[in-house]
């Protein structure tokens, strides 16, 4: 299911300029594509924007095309929108029901939302807490976690959902550097193997290289940058736009900048180095 | 009786067993000098935060003792060490309540008996250095997480502890907000400060402190600096705790060039080598 | 209608921490069972004239109470009446009007016997509600409860606007602990004389209450996001014990108790 952002601009309610503007985008299914940006530039409204929940859920005005397998987005109910674009928010513990006795039941929540049969519900469940590898986190209370705890259960939750679309803001945030591979591992394979259209928030670009085919770069709520991801994180105006660039990109700069050049091979993601 | 020789904190044969029976500590022993910038790093769950929190009393060791400027912590209240050791929360969320920026920030210091003009200039300076001057009048929940972030850890600059430590201090932050905490860090160490930080962040780590403390379920792996760290023949220490060294270490481990953790380290190590089959 | 004891061959893969649900002699029939037992218990302590009503229900409580072994755990609940039973005592025996059978006089004091008996057979009415409510709670978990009413029609919303009644208390305290501990990392005394900690915690509490209410849009949007708004029944994961026995014996009480009260209130019957 394609995701289209045609012209999209979005305001909050009462505010008085929009936070986003002429947004053009699109994401087909299997397509993984990165949003940079420093804080406050928009991400976060382009990520409600794309899951449907502006203005579905919380108002606002919404200009412009944001169609979701061809239907505009604001033609939908909160609850068909939810079953097509998943969401992750940036603050887990707020994305918790709050009234689930176990993360079991917590992931469980949406699909029993959706009047799913029981087996559905269970082996989707299993299937979330698997590809996160937080299957021990099952009968734990969800108000007890630590952060990055919480913010796998939230994923695992968006996760059960199996929407087409997912749309994550900063899923990483919380997480330590296994929990970060992990997620991305995931997120690729989903990609990879369901293909589920993924547009994910990061700051950490060096992540965002691995898993993003595609890469956009938001400033004052505009798209200032949007390209393939190697040649958008290696513009050297990301550090202005409050973005910084991969630790590969960051060396071979300094190492330059210094007169000298480095064998692209040196370069090589770890484990796969020796000198070529 | 202190002198310029004792350390800020010193820690002694340190252990710590949950109410629920968890162990999270086991023989920690360590001494940071005033003044010295430490990471503490490691895997979730390997003791960091458990850690920190044994420095200020809000945990209390099971076995061992912790000295702050070389005082037992044993016996004073919280309230007594927040005057000699700063914590920035990891979650702002769980430290801010106040509605207004301004007296979020104004908490700590005012606890500490600061008044009028000395209770104005704390919070001010703590206001510009995490560049929340303009937001002094605002409610803390209008902005954004890392604003909020930078609020707490105002909130904690401006108590002017001798002991600042920091929990995960970069975490949702953009670029400018690294930056700006990278510089916090070297300013405080410049004033005459210790600084204490756990982070994730390997860069930021290896850019930032001089000395890192590698933690492994409860114990301590490694102590050293970035570069002692870092190097290729404590990776497999690294690995068992889930830590991979900064890309500039393994860039220099590659090329040969010795222990590099930072870009600025590899450079140096290029221009001092230039026979080097791989530059030019 | 008859529905199976046990849920086990219904929803397999539901894992067991989620499905179980408590055994045993009382505590194993069905929580609305239970439920109608609670409520036709505390009609009766309290509707029903005469001392015959509150000892039933004393007499039936300590029953289930036996059987269910929750005995020695109904405790606190009894003394959490004890400050609403003494005054009882003391404004009935002391002030109950038109009396005229004199205990004694002791200075300004008239205590007289006719307030004794109604201050001891309202004293017995709440002792007889708090042993009702004490079996209820000790025996069923509020998430079976929920869980049982939502099958039966109380709906999707009704069953979350009630958990998160009942989880937000103790979370919000947890949470003010936590608070609570980052304000003593800044210098809140909270471990010095009592009088300093309480002024310390107060200024704490007003903000934190907001800061809880401001999450509330989040919550819902999350909550929309995860198609809480979808229409029908929610997957059910756990059934709850229940039988054509029980659910005949829960007519039968709420009647019966009807009834009783009627012809308790309208003097039709007279029981001592």
């Amino acid at each position: 299911m394609t995701l289209r952002l045609a012209g999209a601009s979005y305001r909050y309610a009462g505010a008085r300029s929009p936070a986003l503007i002429g947004v053009d985008l699109v994401i087909e299914p299997g397509e993984v594509v990165g949003v940079v940006g420093a804080n406050e530039s928009g991400k976060s409204t382009l990520c409600l924007v794309a899951a449907g929940l502006a203005p579905a859920s919380i108002g606002g005005e919404l200009g412009g095309s944001v169609t979701l397998g061809g239907e505009e987005t604001r033609s939908l109910r909160p609850h068909e929108l939810a079953q097509r674009a998943g969401i992750l928010f940036q603050d887990a513990n707020t994305q918790l029901s709050g009234t689930a006795r176990s993360v079991w039941e917590e992931v469980a929540f949406g699909p029993r939302n959706l009047a799913l049969p029981v087996e559905e519900v269970v082996a989707r469940v299993g299937r979330a807490l698997a590809v996160l590898g937080i299957e021990a986190l099952a009968p734990r209370d969800p108000q007890r976690l630590s952060g990055g705890q919480a913010q796998l259960v939230a994923l695992a939750s968006v996760l059960a959902l199996r929407p087409a679309l997912l749309v994550l803001d900063e899923p990483t945030s919380q997480l330590d550097p296994l929990g970060t591979r992990l997620v991305g591992d995931a997120l690729a394979g989903l990609a990879a193997g369901t293909g589920t259209a993924i547009l994910v928030v990061e700051h950490k670009t060096d992540l965002l290289e691995r898993l993003a085919g595609r890469v956009l770069v938001v400033d004052g709520g505009r798209v200032v940058r949007s390209g393939l991801t190697a040649e958008v994180l290696e513009d050297p105006s990301l550090g202005h736009l409050g973005v910084e660039p991969p630790s590969r990109v960051a060396l071979r700069r300094a190492v330059e900048e210094a007169g000298l050049r480095l064998d692209p091979g040196a370069l090589a993601p770890a484990g796969s180095g020796h000198a070529s | 009786m202190t002198s310029s020789a004792t350390p800020a904190v010193a820690i002694d044969g340190l252990g710590f067993v949950y109410p629920d029976g968890t162990r999270a500590l086991t023989g920690v022993t360590l001494s940071i000098p005033r003044g010295q910038r430490v990471a503490i790093v490691g895997q979730n769950g390997s003791g960091k935060s458990t850690l920190v929190r044994q420095l200020n009393g809000l945990l209390r060791p099971t076995e061992g003792r912790v000295l702050i400027v070389g005082r037992d912590t044993t016996g004073r209240h919280v309230a007594q060490l927040a005057a000699e050791v700063g914590l920035a929360f990891q979650n702002p969320d769980r430290q801010i309540f106040a509605g207004r920026v301004r007296r979020e920030v104004e908490f700590g210091p005012r606890n500490l008996g600061l008044r009028g003009a000395a209770l104005d200039a704390a919070v001010t300076g703590a206001l510009e250095t995490t560049g929340l001057t303009q937001q002094a009048e605002a409610n803390p929940y209008d902005l954004g997480y890392s604003r909020r972030k930078l609020l707490a850890l105002a909130s904690v600059l401006a108590m002017g502890t001798p002991i600042v430590v920091l929990d995960e201090p970069t975490t949702g932050q953009d670029a400018r907000g690294v930056a700006r905490v990278q510089g916090i860090v070297t300013d405080l160490a410049a004033a005459g400060r210790t600084v204490v930080g756990i982070s994730h962040d390997m860069r930021f780590v290896a850019e930032s402190f001089e000395r890192v403390i590698v933690l492994r379920a409860g114990q301590l792996i490694l102590d050293g600096s970035p570069q002692e760290v870092f190097a290729e023949a404590n990776w497999p220490s690294l690995a068992s705790t889930y830590l991979e060294p900064p890309l500039p270490a393994r860039v220099g481990a590659v090329l040969r060039l010795g222990s590099t953790p930072t870009t600025a380290a590899l450079v140096r190590a290029l221009v001092a080598n230039p026979g080097d089959l791989r530059a030019w | 209608m008859t529905v199976p004891a046990t849920n086990e061959g219904i929803t397999p893969g539901v894992p067991e921490f989620v499905a179980r649900h408590p055994t045993g002699a009382y505590a194993g029939l069905s929580p609305t069972t239970k439920l109608v037992v609670a409520f036709t218990e505390a009609a009766v302590a309290f509707l029903v004239r005469g001392w015959t009503g509150p000892i039933a229900v004393v007499l039936v409580v300590a029953t289930t109470a036996i059987i269910a072994r929750v005995g020695r755990r109904m405790v606190p609940y009894v003394l959490a009446t004890l400050p609403l039973v003494a005054s009882i005592l003391l404004i009935n025996t002391f002030l109950f009007p038109g009396a005229t059978d004199v205990i004694a006089r002791i200075g300004p004091l008239i205590p007289t016997w006719s307030g004794l008996e109604a201050a001891l057979q309202a004293t017995l009415r709440v002792v007889a509600f708090a042993l009702s409510v004490a079996v209820f709670s000790l025996t069923t978990p509020t998430d079976d409860l929920l869980t049982d009413l939502e099958r039966r029609g109380l709906g999707r919303r009704g069953e979350f606007v009630i958990a998160a009644a009942v989880r937000t208390i103790p979370r919000m305290l947890e949470r003010a602990a936590e608070i609570v501990d980052a304000q003593r990392a800044r210098g809140l005394d909270t471990e010095g004389p009592r009088w300093r900690r309480v002024r310390g915690i107060l200024p704490v509490a007003g903000p934190m209450l907001t800061s809880a209410l401001t999450e509330v849009e989040e919550r819902t949007m999350a909550l929309e996001a995860r198609a809480f708004s979808a229409p029908g029944r929610r997957t059910v994961l756990r059934l709850l014990p229940d039988s054509a026995a029980q659910a005949a014996v829960r007519w039968m009480l709420l009647v019966g108790t009807f009834v009783v009260i009627i012809a308790s209130l309208t003097g039709l019957v007279r029981v001592p």
